[in-house]
């Protein structure tokens, strides 16, 4: 499977009558994006608010993160399955709007989390103070189950996504990237010399506010499977999952996987990169061994010579991670995983809440207990209401002056498990 | 999906009485008001007795010390000696929670309300999917 | 700010004064800086200054500890440093335990920064690491050159009472608190230099490395417990009232052995524990809770088992380095073997 990714860069956003992209500059309308979004009855209204690298903003709490992307050539859209029907992408072109997001915000339960801060010490952790982000804040009508909103929500900002994307489907691209993932066999003769490398992502699948879709399906509901790199890069991944703001993978970060990106790079270079695992981080025990020993299964049939395992979330999936691990390694196959630490405030207690000592070689995104004081901004989006209630917010933590003590916890984005960051630990 | 006839039900050991009521036909509830780490601790003293633990313990990635409430299902009849993983996990669980002190000693209800949903929803997701295959 | 006050500890080699014949010499005080002082005050430049230095002999230290650390903090009271720095050691073991006790000692005692260098293989490095910073150096004094450049600056932070950075950033060894800092390249980036790494054979660093696990195969299940000698081992701390061996009450330096011939029952007047590590009032109360020999007598008695061993063996768990649990351990089995003890019950807290 062969993509082209066109990057457009985005250098500016701004509300304007007329939808377009020119010169970098992305130009939006805020009403036809507004009466887009209320075509969906569960939603009562929305704010639409821009958000630019360096401005005294704090968007809270954070959704979901999602990059604009079009289609431009090859089969199926952008979120198949989801926003479009079911059909294989990850061929053919795809635009993509770099530097610009969309943010949605909005209260599905009432402790919530998710903090980005434009600017400021919060803005060093979080990978969307360095984009041009449009931000919707939610209202949904009266009595909409916690479900129901989660779903109106992460269509709302998929829709968003597309919209914008769209704007970029005529515009030249200021780079141009070519990815292609060869059928096992072809790339097993094209690189003889080169040893095989693949991919393991977890995704997050437990439960409301916990779920991860691929082409629209539920990841709890499938046993461990495989797919194209290329696919994720056309939105094949979606992120349902708004607990855990630090360690979750937005929909940005599925679109933007960074082990994808750098397999890719050594691609055909010092490895090659013969395939990509999904499997799922289920509560059910038994769903756990299950999962972990199809991974060991398709790893095994693979002939994969190593595979870089990525974790999603806290607590339980550190239990998945190390199954995977500990039955990779025995099916002879070498692993490096990425995951994040709970360490506690002062950096003493046992980081993970599983280990194995298989486990040899592990990248980590830091302690997500980590104490930090953001200052007061001069603007908030969506609501300081639930800053208390963050995952890693403290009772009482606003202070008077305004700044805020969180753990890095309550960062969007902070310790992401993809390696999407520089933040480590020792 | 219908139930084996006769078959003994799991046990589901909760403080959570939103899962207790919905789940009452499904399992053999055992609900308890008390704080999330005495239900570890329960959990525990099951898997001493031979009980193998079904569901992971720290389902879920709201921390222990922001949710009071936890759901977690044990077989329903004690297997033959001491499940060693279970142990371990449990055991493991029960360490991690002590790393998080209660941050929210005063929860407003509308927010319990919604802590009590996410949490059925975890134990909901294992349920149903496996009763069929049961 | 003038410059600050450096105390560097070497010892009897460094100081030129010669080799293992003569590492027996006393603690002595000089002035100025010497031998690898030298190099110190060439890298502290205006900041900082070795102003005087504490030679000791190798031997003398480590066998005559009290008195070496007795005559030695005296000294650094007397010179009043900013900053106490020893060593580096390198890979040289007694060195390297003289190097981290001593600055262990004046920073705990005076509470004076301090900073040591050795070899991750210098026992030094086990047994102070959560301690103190001890910068990592290669194996020999031809890495003098890189431990001085890592030693001096990170000396100079802890003596401004800056902020440490992470071990990977300072070259210090891990001390086992964990502490977030940015890397120059993205994760996923360092996740695939790893693999590639470990797939080639190459030696790679982790980034979090697994807790120690030591996992041992449990021994064949006894034949017959009515017949078997069983012995009582405990890292809980239980000792005869007294402590007569002054087992310490964390990070033990040895166990006991005691005799229990005739002993049916372990009182608040008999027994007690030296474990620091736990709510004693119970283990005192009645160390059976600990060290069951009461219900062990019973049993006996009873024929359920076939004896219990005369001698218990104990020590104190708390903050043990695995290390020297091992070396008690090795020493008190062959004990048990060569008294014919079939079975080991091994309590902790």
């Amino acid at each position: 499977m062969k993509l082209e990714v066109g990057y457009i860069d985005i250098t500016d956003i701004q509300f304007s009558d007329k939808a377009s992209l020119q010169d970098g500059v992305l130009y939006v309308d805020r009403d036809a994006i507004t009466a887009m979004i209320l075509e969906d009855e569960r939603i009562r209204a929305v704010e639409l608010d821009i958000a630019k690298p360096g401005e005294s903003v704090r968007i809270t709490p954070v959704k979901d993160v999602i990059e604009p992307r079009v289609k431009v050539e090859g089969p199926g859209e952008i979120f198949p399955g989801v926003l479009s029907k079911v059909q294989t992408v990850g061929s053919g072109r795809t635009h993509v709007l770099r530097g610009a997001a969309v943010v949605t915000t909005g209260k599905i339960v009432g402790f919530q989390e998710g903090i980005i801060d434009m600017t400021g010490l919060g803005a060093e952790y979080t990978p969307f103070s360095k984009t041009f982000n449009l931000v919707a804040n939610f209202t949904p009508v009266d009595g909409l189950t916690a479900h129901d909103y989660e779903n109106a929500l992460r269509l709302a900002g998929l829709k968003m996504a597309k919209a914008l994307g769209e704007l970029g489907r005529e515009v030249e691209p200021n780079e141009v990237k070519t990815y292609e993932h060869l059928p096992v066999m072809q790339g097993a003769e094209k690189y003889p010399e080169l040893p095989r490398v693949g991919y393991v992502q977890m995704l997050q699948s437990q439960g409301l506010m916990h779920d991860t879709y691929v082409y629209g399906v539920d990841m709890k509901q499938s046993l461990t499977t495989m797919i194209s790199p290329t696919e994720v890069l056309d939105g094949a991944i979606i992120s349902g999952n708004c607990v855990s703001a630090c360690d979750k993978n937005t929909t940005y970060h599925h679109l933007n996987n960074p082990v994808i990106h750098d397999l890719f790079e050594a691609h055909g270079k010092t490895l090659n990169f013969a395939a990509m695992i999904i499997t799922n981080e289920n509560v059910y025990l038994a769903d756990k061994e299950r999962s972990s020993d199809w991974t060991a299964k398709l790893v095994e049939y693979l002939d994969l010579d190593g595979v870089i395992i990525s974790q999603e979330g806290f607590g339980n999936p550190d239990t998945d991670l190390i199954m995977n691990c500990k039955k990779i390694e025995a099916v002879g196959t070498r692993t490096v995983i990425i995951t994040d630490e709970y360490a506690g405030r002062d950096g003493t207690s046992q980081s993970l809440a599983d280990a194995d000592a298989s486990a040899d070689a592990v990248v980590t995104g830091g302690n997500a207990n980590q104490v930090v004081v953001l200052p007061k901004l001069d603007k908030v989006i969506g609501t300081l209401d639930y800053v208390d209630k963050i995952a890693g917010g403290f009772e009482n933590n606003l202070q008077e002056d305004g700044s805020i003590v969180v753990e890095l916890q309550a960062i969007t984005g902070a310790t992401n498990e993809l390696g999407f960051n520089r933040l480590s630990a020792r | 999906m219908s139930l084996k006839e006769g078959a003994a039900l799991d046990k589901l050991i909760t403080n959570n009485p939103l899962a207790a009521k919905d789940f009452a036909d499904r399992c053999a509830v055992e609900y308890a008001d008390v704080s999330l780490r005495d239900i570890l601790v329960r959990v525990r003293d099951y898997v001493h007795k031979g009980h193998k633990l079904l569901t992971h313990p720290l389902s879920g990635s709201i921390k222990p010390g922001e949710t009071p409430y936890k759901s977690i299902l044990v077989s329903a009849a004690p297997g033959q000696g001491l499940d060693l993983p279970s142990l371990r996990i449990i055991e493991d669980s029960i360490v991690t929670c002590d790393k998080f002190p209660i941050k929210y000693p005063h929860i407003p209800e509308h927010v319990l309300a919604d802590f009590q949903e996410v949490d059925r929803t975890l134990i909901a997701g294992a349920l149903y999917k496996h009763s069929s295959s049961k | 700010m003038g410059k600050l006050k450096v105390l560097h500890y070497i010892n009897q080699f460094y100081a030129g004064i010669g080799g293992e014949e003569m590492a027996d010499v006393a603690p002595e005080l000089r002035e100025g800086a010497m031998g690898p002082g030298l190099a110190f005050n060439s890298g502290y430049g205006d900041e900082a200054e070795i102003t005087h230095t504490i030679v000791c002999g190798d031997s003398f230290f480590n066998e005559r500890l009290d008195e070496a650390k007795e005559l030695i903090l005296d000294m650094v009271k007397s010179v009043k440093p900013d900053l106490f720095v020893a060593g580096p050691a390198f890979n040289a073991g007694r060195y390297g335990v003289a190097c981290a006790t001593i600055a262990y000692e004046v920073l705990s005692q005076l509470g004076i920064p301090v900073l040591t260098g050795m070899y991750e293989e210098n026992p030094g490095v086990d047994m102070f690491r959560d301690k103190l910073y001890i910068v990592a150096t290669r194996n020999s004094a031809a890495g003098m050159r890189d431990a001085v450049s890592k030693m001096v600056p990170l000396s100079l932070k802890l003596a401004r009472g800056e902020t440490i950075g992470a071990s990977a950033e300072e070259g210090y060894h891990p001390t086992g608190v964990r502490v977030n800092f940015f890397e120059k390249e993205r994760g996923s980036k360092r996740a695939v230099k790893m693999l590639l790494k470990k797939m080639a054979g190459k030696p790679f660093t982790t980034e979090f490395p697994m807790p120690d696990f030591d996992r041992v195969p449990p021994n064949p299940a006894v034949k017959d417990i009515t017949k078997a000698t069983v012995a009582l081992v405990t890292s809980g701390g239980i000792v005869p009232k007294g402590n007569p061996d002054r087992i310490e009450s964390s990070s033990a330096s040895k166990y006991g052995e005691y005799d229990i011939t005739g002993v049916m029952d372990l009182t608040a007047e008999t027994y007690e524990t030296a474990h620091g590590g736990y709510d004693p009032l119970y283990a005192n109360q009645d160390a059976d809770r600990v060290l069951p020999v009461d219900i062990l007598r019973e049993f006996e008695a009873q024929g359920k088992i076939g004896k219990l061993h005369n001698k218990f063996y104990t020590t104190v768990g708390n903050g043990t380095a695995v290390k020297s649990s091992k070396v008690f351990a090795e020493e008190f089995s062959r004990k048990l073997v060569n008294d014919g003890v079939d079975v080991v019950i091994l309590t902790s807290t």
